[in-house]
């Protein structure tokens, strides 16, 4: 599992997921994930190279969405694959961190 | 229970009970999918079903104790149907007994756990228990009908 950032105009951090989400992958980003909940208020979470999300990487999205809400802020998901979105649905999570497939969109959210 | 299965023809899988060997299932699955023609919602489908009733047999049913076994077997029922069984030495878990957790109504409601069983429950097309003389048998079957979100069913034996 990979994790980068990129700062976009606006004040928005783009975090980009490459990889498996999985028990193993949630582990790998954590860290980094609490850092960037922690520090940033306007975050979009780039799923369009997740593979795979189970539990413990709902977790991993649910955690740092409820830290940056308590700091004022809001994080949404961009680009989820069908079965990486099904996952999301399955949990209801889709109804309070929105998932956007385009990208001005999910921007535009945060601004 | 295919009785004739054997780890060396790949139609087997033991684990050791330490989370880090989930890592052993994704190209087991994909090894499997390859030989059998599994379609791709079916195997995201068994890839995520694995990963929580193995995670949820070793933090709970062996309390994170690493050294026992849990052994996944793959079986064929007809075409369009894929079983995989699940057999542990844990003290007995139904993970269809427990309960999902509450919808919630803000993002502070959202639930950080208890998500897995839920999604086992939603992502097999049944699902069977069975408490054995010295352990559990969970039987999960996935029918490829062009989704993985219909026709849920569990059974409780």
């Amino acid at each position: 599992m990979q994790i980068s950032t990129e700062e976009l105009e606006g004040g928005v951090t783009r975090v980009i997921l490459d990889g498996r989400l999985d028990i193993v992958g949630a582990q790998a980003i954590d860290l980094k994930m609490n850092v960037i909940a922690g520090t940033k208020k306007l975050v979009l979470i780039d799923m369009q190279k997740v593979s795979f999300i189970g539990s413990m990487g709902l977790r991993t999205l649910v955690i740092p969405a409820q830290a940056i809400k308590g700091r004022g802020g809001k994080l949404v998901l961009f680009g989820p694959n069908e079965m990486v979105e099904s996952v999301l649905k399955s949990s209801a999570i889709h109804t309070l961190i929105p998932i956007y497939h385009e990208f001005q969109s999910a921007v535009a959210a945060l601004q | 229970m295919n009785t004739h299965a054997t780890e060396s023809d790949g139609e087997c899988l033991t684990l050791e009970s330490k989370l880090s060997e989930i890592a052993r299932v994704p190209p087991w699955i994909e090894k499997l999918s390859a030989r059998h023609g599994i379609p791709s919602p079916i195997q995201f489908a068994m890839d995520l079903c694995l990963e929580e009733i193995l995670s949820n047999i070793i933090r709970h049913g062996y309390a994170g104790e690493p050294n026992h076994a849990l052994m996944i077997h793959h079986r064929i029922n007809r075409e369009g149907s894929f079983t995989l069984v699940v057999e542990d030495q844990a003290p007995q878990f139904n993970p269809l007994l427990v309960s999902d957790p509450p919808v919630p109504q803000s993002l502070e409601e959202i639930s950080r756990g208890g998500h897995g069983i839920k999604l086992l429950k939603q992502f097999a097309d049944a699902i069977e228990y069975e408490r054995m003389s010295n352990g559990n048998r969970i039987t999960i079957t996935f029918i490829a009908h062009g989704s993985t979100q219909a026709g849920r069913r569990t059974t409780t034996t």
